[in-house]
């Protein structure tokens, strides 16, 4: 197994790199997106980046994920009940 | 048309992720707290204008963005773009698996991955100029698609797509310092 992808498939490392992102992020058309699956399926030195792209990606989404304050979510409702109020009146 | 009736039970739902990006966006909880506030009673007030079975989440955004922008923008003389000399693609991957041999860079991989606290995500998000950590925030926070970002922020799709990536650099860049000064990569591979 080797980290950097073979002479050989390079035409194909070239586009699965440069797609990566597109493709990370479900932007690909289901063509463009096969093509790359399947390289991936054959090229150890792709995946290991792709993973770790991805990986990066939810740690990213995880520890950005904040806890909203209780009290705050209460008073957004009596905030948005005052409002309704208003508008009856 | 939606029903104003509705809104609380529709709306209310996102409250965690409108917030998760206003602390992103203001940088503290009590401004965070009264942008959100504020982009629900705005909603609210303009529901009847929301088209039923669009996307709602998509517009409370575009709400929250605008009124962040309207609200902060003049605080800001921060720069608009971001320095990125000779930063590569796959940026922090590649420092990473530079000096190592396969099994190793894995390794160290899982460690800087793990090793990351939640506080030097948040900077080096927050330390994105405007421009670029609304993108990076719509997509990699919210997992909003490229053309949702495009309408939410009025940008043409083409700009979303560079000012991501360039963010994501940015973003990569600074993890990786963070990375070095918590000691989380082996003897050798602390060279800049």
């Amino acid at each position: 197994m080797n980290n950097e992808c073979d002479d050989n498939k390079a035409a194909g490392c070239d586009e699965a790199l440069e797609n990566l992102y597109l493709y990370l992020d479900s932007e690909l058309d289901a063509v463009t997106s096969d093509r790359i699956r399947a390289h991936l399926d054959e090229c150890h030195g792709c995946v290991h980046s792709f993973e770790f792209e991805k990986r990066l990606k939810s740690v990213v989404k995880e520890r950005l994920d904040e806890d909203v304050p209780d009290v705050f979510v209460a008073r957004l409702r009596t905030a948005l009940a005052r409002e309704a109020a208003g508008n009856t009146k | 048309m939606a029903d104003q009736a509705n809104f609380e039970g529709d709306a209310l739902q996102y409250n965690r992720q409108l917030y998760s990006a206003a602390m992103r966006m203001t940088r503290n909880s009590a401004d965070a707290e009264d942008l959100v506030q504020e982009t629900y009673l705005k909603a609210y007030r303009a529901y009847h204008t929301f088209t039923e079975g669009t996307n709602l989440k998509a517009w409370l955004y575009r709400i929250l963005t605008n009124t962040y922008i309207n609200k902060y923008r003049k605080d800001s003389r921060r720069p608009n773009e971001v320095d990125l000399g000779t930063v590569e693609d796959l940026y922090l991957y590649r420092r990473i698996g530079s000096e190592a041999s396969a099994e190793a860079s894995r390794t160290t991989e899982e460690r800087v991955l793990d090793g990351l606290v939640e506080s030097d995500i948040k900077e080096a998000v927050e330390e994105l100029p405007e421009a670029f950590r609304m993108p990076v925030l719509l997509a990699d926070l919210e997992g909003f698609s490229y053309k949702e970002i495009a309408e939410i922020l009025d940008i043409p799709i083409g700009t979303v797509m560079s000012r991501l990536h360039r963010g994501r650099k940015a973003m990569q860049k600074r993890l990786w310092e963070f990375a070095k000064e918590r000691g989380l990569l082996p003897e050798g591979a602390e060279k800049p």
